[in-house]
């Protein structure tokens, strides 16, 4: 059976048929896009329905997000966000709380929404706009129902004494010195390990995270994804993620597809030597199913989070003269590297600030000078910071680039005080430049690091505009086309699935994004706002409410 | 489960990769002096080698080797929490803490600060042959140096490779071939101001003392001083200036090397790290200003 979907307008990404405004389907194939006469030819000879219910809307390729975290997010999603930027939540759309009463307000709200003996998780805390927390702050405001209230970057946590007991914090333990401090019942760096293990048994509860992968599902489903990619399998333990991800991401009323992109150091850890890291990688594609898929894909990391000002930096560095620092020696980076070169694999590398990216891309050269390779696709992803020269070099390398433009709107501002100056922190996420380049280019949320919204994403890297309203590096904008191609088809190039998806024409699975509105032609400004009518995948049709 | 000391020190060991970190472990593994109830977490088991008539219990497959009294080798994975919440259930007094080949010191040393647990000692391996091309690594030069600035005790291996090799610095070093190199890491009490420890009662202890002088002395006189010193001071090392010139000391025991200081620049600091097994202070040595 054939279905034919009428469209106000098909934005196809395919260059030689831009648009379009009609698609024909088949079992979940695309069959033929363009206009509903020239179709004629398929219908003579099948049945067909006509399906009008997207006559009005625009239908984009399916969105992708290349990079995110299924597992973190599953932890973090079942807590209570209070956030100082808006997040757009299937259940709900985040209003940012920008002041320390407002944080207050809203966490007595949410208090009193849970039952008696009922914990209350709260994440997205900054003390730059909710000011000093403490025990007795939220005491004042939660009493004695358990309150745990996560810190934005997930390094910090604060609890009342009710937490506390619930967890089995035990005050005697707590010596001077340690990254506690009991009295403000505060828990950071070497204290958050000791937090977490006693939180383990709530936040890692097997129906808790159950409800967590639940929640993602719709997330990514809101977020009008098709495809996503999970780009470090096995972040907590490879075996469980794997399992869970079967139970909760595969099945008919999962409306996306997951490339699964194992952590390549916990592969190997425990002194398995790099050598044997493909190997083990290998034996992971018995477990691909019809959604979830791990690839000869890997994913390795070069210097530290971003968030943190833990980026590798080159000179002139940090303001405050502090160093970022490497997540593994230089030396067991390329060992990794070397071992998946030679075996053929993508190679994913995290890579934050310019000096992680200048180590990545020398290890890069090395081995296209010992064992060159074509069509690689060797992917640097986050790349926060970057020099125009590197630009250069990643081109002539044939590397792609996965950015998370995000940083450059919710840090591009405080960067510029009291991080890297106004200079570096106005280019970060030097997208324009990758376009003028040539070099394939996608954008990613790292989510739970920033929305996993691609509208949202689009525009950031369309408007550059941050969290106080500043246009930050205009020259590094790129297009609205630039910007939809990032998210569906340049995505798909770094997933490895251009074949099958990223673009709508025949052949290719019909996975669609179905919007109120046309994200090219419509004001850059509203890109963020438009509305997700629908999302399709493999001709199964999904509807956002 | 048997109650455990309430304060449990760990001694980390640090130094950037190769610097001789697993071979040194291995040492200690080996040298039958591991204080009883001694725990050594490493990152991974993938060089560590105990020799099989040491080992009582388990295997590298089983993430824990139990060796005689008491004592256990442990590989951690990256995961220090979960290592040091499972030791809380064995009798432990104390622990040596292989650092990651990327960890600075003190943030390690932040790490420590567990419930149960407080750092007590930065050993750091320097490795002779490549240290001073390291230093200036682009990518790891900042961190090599900022390994060493943070120790507390530096372990020089390669030595014999690279014998000219200093390290500009005024910190306590012993070389890792050295015989008393075991005795030295596993004995170390730190300065004499810092509260002494409660383990290894029964092994010799040893603390640290930093002698600093700008001023010219007489060669004469620095030498009388020197032979002065009570036999408990068991390493002295140094850069002294003289009348006759900058001069290098070491002495180990009562054998004392005077070597005039041959490069062009001066040394960045000058003073004396005097390694002894009592807490006596320099004013006791007779070496206050």
């Amino acid at each position: 059976m054939l279905t034919l979907y009428n469209a106000r307008s098909i934005i196809t990404m395919n260059e030689s048929l831009p648009r379009a405004s009609a698609v024909l389907v088949r079992d979940g194939m695309i069959i033929e896009v363009g206009e509903p006469e020239r179709m004629e030819p398929w219908l003579r000879h099948e049945e067909y329905v006509v399906d009008d219910r997207f006559a009005e809307q625009v239908i984009c390729p399916g969105f992708i997000d290349p990079h995110l975290h299924p597992s973190m997010a599953a932890v973090l999603l079942p807590m209570e966000f209070i956030t100082a930027m808006r997040w757009k939540l299937p259940w709900g759309e985040v209003q940012p709380v920008t002041d320390s009463d407002g944080f207050d307000e809203r966490m007595a709200a949410l208090s009193d929404m849970k039952g008696v003996g009922e914990p209350l998780f709260i994440w997205g805390y900054h003390q730059l706009w909710h000011g000093p927390m403490s025990r007795a702050r939220i005491e004042t405001v939660t009493g004695d129902k358990p309150t745990v209230v996560w810190h934005r970057s997930f390094h910090e946590v604060y609890m009342n004494a009710a937490a506390m007991d619930m967890i089995g914090v035990v005050a005697a333990e707590i010596k001077p010195g340690m990254q506690i401090d009991i009295e403000r019942g505060w828990f950071f760096e070497g204290g958050l390990g000791y937090a977490i293990s006693r939180l383990n048994p709530w936040i890692l509860a097997p129906e808790q995270y159950a409800a967590g992968l639940q929640r993602l599902k719709q997330v990514v489903h809101s977020g009008g994804h098709t495809t996503i990619g999970d780009l470090a399998t096995g972040m907590f333990n490879l075996t469980a993620e794997a399992e869970a991800l079967s139970q909760h991401l595969e099945g008919d009323d999962v409306p996306f597809r997951t490339r699964l992109v194992a952590h390549g150091t916990v592969l190997t850890k425990g002194g398995v030597p790099p050598q044997q890291g493909p190997e083990l990688a290998e034996a992971l594609l018995q477990r691909n199913s019809h959604r979830l898929h791990f690839g000869r894909h890997i994913k390795l990391f070069s210097d530290g989070a971003f968030f943190s000002q833990l980026a590798q930096l080159q000179a002139p560095g940090y303001i405050d003269g502090h160093h970022g620092e490497w997540l593994s020696t230089p030396e067991v980076l390329e060992q990794h590297i070397r071992s998946y070169w030679y075996a053929g694999y993508q190679i994913h590398v995290h890579v934050t600030g310019d000096l992680g990216l200048q180590l990545t891309l020398d290890i890069l050269q090395k081995m296209q000078e010992e064992k060159p390779r074509f069509n690689h696709g060797f992917t640097l992803e986050h790349f926060g910071f970057s020099t125009p020269e590197q630009i250069r070099q990643i081109k002539a390398l044939g590397a792609q680039v996965s950015a998370n433009v995000y940083y450059l709107h919710e840090l591009s501002d405080s960067y510029t005080q009291s991080g890297i100056g106004y200079e570096r922190a106005s280019q970060m996420a030097r997208l324009g430049s990758c376009f003028k380049a040539g070099i394939n280019t996608t954008v990613h949320s790292d989510f739970t690091m920033a929305p996993a919204e691609p509208l949202n994403s689009m525009w950031v890297a369309v408007n550059r505009i941050n969290h106080v309203g500043d246009v930050m590096g205009l020259t590094e904008a790129i297009s609205p086309e630039q910007a939809l191609q990032a998210i569906t088809l340049n995505a798909a190039h770094v997933l490895g699935m251009a074949d099958i998806t990223g673009s709508i024409r025949a052949g290719k699975r019909a996975d669609f994004t179905v919007l109120d509105d046309d994200p090219l032609t419509c004001d850059p400004l509203c890109l963020r706002d438009i509305n997700i009518a629908a999302t399709v995948f493999e001709g199964k049709v999904f509807p956002l409410v | 489960m048997m109650q455990m000391s309430p304060q449990t020190p760990i001694t980390l060991i640090g130094g950037y990769l190769g610097a001789g970190k697993t071979t040194f472990i291995n040492k200690l593994l080996n040298s039958g002096r591991l204080p009883s109830r001694t725990a050594v977490l490493v990152n991974d088991f993938g060089d560590i080698n105990v020799d099989e008539h040491l080992i009582r219990s388990g295997s590298k497959s089983d993430q824990v080797i139990g060796l005689a009294n008491g004592c256990v080798c442990c590989s951690i994975a990256d995961d220090l929490t979960a290592a040091l919440e499972a030791l809380k259930s064995s009798v432990i007094e104390r622990v040596l803490l292989e650092c990651s080949g990327v960890a600075e010191p003190q943030k390690a040393r932040l790490q420590c600060h567990y419930p149960g647990y407080y750092p007590h000692a930065s050993v750091v391996l320097v490795d002779a042959l490549n240290h001073a091309q390291r230093c200036t690594d682009k990518y790891v030069g900042a961190l090599v140096s900022a390994q060493v600035k943070q120790a507390d005790l530096i372990v020089m291996s390669k030595s014999s490779a690279n014998p000219d090799f200093q390290l500009n610095i005024l910190l306590p070093s012993v070389d890792a071939d050295a015989e008393d190199a075991v005795e030295i890491v596993l004995g170390w009490q730190g300065t004499n101001d810092s509260a002494e420890t409660g383990f290894g009662d029964r092994a010799p202890k040893f603390f640290t003392e930093t002698w600093r002088c700008q001023e010219s002395l007489s060669a004469e006189k620095l030498i009388q001083r020197l032979d002065a010193l009570p036999a408990s001071v068991h390493r002295v090392k140094g850069f002294v200036a003289t009348n006759a010139g900058i001069v290098e000391i070491q002495r180990v025991g009562t054998d004392m090397q005077i070597t005039p200081w041959q490069s062009l620049s001066r040394p960045d600091h000058l003073g004396l790290v005097f390694i002894s097994h009592t807490a006596e202070n320099l004013a006791l040595l007779g070496w206050a200003d």
